[in-house]
């Protein structure tokens, strides 16, 4: 068929109708998917860092003050999440809305939240894949195997993590309009949001800066799926973990999509 | 001034009533109305900052107006804005596409938004009649500005819409790019497509629009076909005082608009 053809063929009286919810989904998550394979950053942040992490906490000599192997391989999904969240997803949403992307799907009859929704389900499925490759990884690494109902909680704890992480990354595109800008405080955030979850399960810097450490993004999402990793051992602390990793969640989602737009222009 | 009225014989692609916009205090369009006739080219013109953007972006749906109606075809815009989406294709004034995409992908996934089945072989078909078939493997950035306009159009022709909005379709583009645009649009136009373009070109409003209406200050300011527009206008002292001679589109368009430079 060729365009000509094809013009030749239609006729103004043809019935239009707006093409069906399925066929939208597929075409942008086929899209999306095809974009994030291709970012080769994107792939770096999603396996390699939170595999030198892993490695690097399971080779220091402090290991155990940072809370065991469990912590460790809850510390480096940690990092995977909030690199997927923080960097590469908020990276691609102001690239693509300061180059007029957005405003090109909207003009569609695909819904605008259909256009989020495929973005964030690949970034939840990449998080998934990187959990997978970690504890693959901590298998081989650290000897840490899981029981089958481990890692289901795992990778529900990994959804729900998430939500935080992508919830804080909507509320920097929210609240920033350049690329650059976004791109510089992600990098700033990291420190409250994730480097501060690294001392969540220890009193190296004494009990105040852990309790603040716990409380953090980082810190909860840590503890969480470190209570995931153990069913067996779970405590209050796992829910209360879950209980604020909710309300980040909805505090920093509630932020991203009120003051989120379309268009820098 | 309206550019409503004129067509009870012809069935409408699209009828815009009352139109309003604003961006906060500052009012943007102001009371447009106009319709468009089945198989017409109509072109929006004015100066920059006019309301031509705002028009037609309110009528994409991308942004919200204060007040007014959109119907396309039969179909209410703002009650059921998928299904007016679905019969128009837009092609926009700056227009871009994922960056890791290449054009065959997306070809595909515009295909896929609006419901299109497209083998690998149709893509390639519809990118060699418009001289891309080389280029289906590049990005969009890697194509020139003719390249990607044409791009551009193949992706809001996709579907075979009833209604075209083409914003500035030609800006930016050499003499021959911007004739084999030219000829695009007329093709689209035999085959009973509607067409509302926007364009700083008077060359242009004349070479293809059947009727042309000029915009300022978010306000419909005359509409008529080119040569009526000249004849309606040329003794207008305004237009007279920006004539060099025989009127043209452009004095009008100057004698109704103000020689200001505008941002």
């Amino acid at each position: 068929m060729t365009f000509a053809i094809e013009m030749s063929n239609q006729t103004s009286a043809r019935p239009v109708h707006p093409p069906m919810l399925s066929g939208i989904l597929r075409a942008l998550i086929e899209a999306d998917v095809t974009v994030q394979l291709r970012n080769g950053r994107a792939l770096v942040l999603t396996f390699l860092l939170p595999l030198v992490l892993l490695y690097g906490l399971s080779a220091g000599k402090r290991r155990a003050q940072l809370g065991g192997p469990i912590v460790d391989v809850a510390l480096a999904i940690t990092l995977g999440i909030a690199s997927i969240a923080i960097l590469g997803y908020t990276a691609t949403v102001a690239r693509d809305r300061e180059l007029g992307v957005f405003q090109r799907l909207r003009v569609t009859p695909a819904p605008t939240w259909s256009i989020m929704v495929s973005r964030l389900a690949v970034q939840i499925v990449s998080m998934l894949v990187m959990s997978m490759v970690v504890l693959v990884a901590a298998a081989l690494v650290e000897n840490v195997t899981l029981d089958p109902a481990a890692y289901l909680l795992t990778f529900l704890a990994v959804i729900f993590s998430s939500a935080v992480f992508l919830g804080v990354g909507q509320a920097l595109v929210g609240l920033i309009k350049s690329p650059d800008a976004v791109n510089a405080i992600g990098r700033l955030s990291y420190l409250p949001l994730f480097a501060l979850g690294l001392f969540a399960h220890s009193t190296i810097f004494g009990s105040t800066f852990e309790t603040i450490a716990r409380w953090s993004p980082g810190g909860a999402v840590a503890t969480l799926l470190a209570g995931a990793m153990q069913p067996a051992a779970l405590s209050a602390d796992t829910g209360w973990a879950l209980l604020a990793s909710v309300l980040y969640a909805v505090v920093f989602a509630g932020i991203g999509i009120r003051w989120f737009q379309w268009s820098t222009r | 001034m309206t550019a409503a009225g004129k067509s009870a014989d012809h069935a409408l692609a699209l009828r815009v009533d009352g139109l309003r916009v604003s961006y906060g205090p500052k009012r943007a369009v102001d009371g447009v109305s106009l319709d468009i006739n089945e198989s017409e080219i109509f072109g929006l013109l004015g100066p920059n900052g006019a309301g031509k953007t705002s028009t037609l972006s309110a009528i994409e749906g991308l942004v919200k107006p204060d007040s007014g109606s959109i119907q396309v075809g039969d179909v209410d815009a703002r009650a059921n804005p998928a299904a007016a989406k679905a019969r128009m294709g837009v092609q926009l004034q700056s227009t871009s596409f994922q960056s890791n995409l290449t054009i065959r992908e997306i070809v595909r996934l515009y295909a896929g938004l609006y419901g299109v089945a497209l083998t690998r072989a149709g893509i390639g078909d519809l990118l060699a009649d418009v001289h891309l078939g080389e280029e289906a493997s590049k990005r969009f950035s890697q194509l020139s500005g003719g390249q990607q306009k044409r791009v551009s159009l193949v992706i809001a022709t996709i579907h075979s819409p009833p209604l075209v909005l083409l914003d500035e379709p030609t800006a930016g583009l050499d003499p021959q790019a911007r004739r084999q645009l030219w000829d695009r649009i007329e093709r689209l136009r035999d085959i009973g497509r509607s067409i509302l373009l926007t364009t700083h070109s008077m060359e242009e409003a004349q070479a293809v629009c059947h009727r042309v209406a000029i915009i300022d200050n978010g306000k419909l300011l005359t509409v008529d076909t080119p040569a009526g527009l000249i004849e309606k206008h040329k003794d207008d002292p305004r237009v007279r005082k920006a004539a060099h001679g025989q009127v043209t589109l452009e004095d009008v368009f100057i004698g109704l608009t103000g020689s200001d430079l505008r941002d």
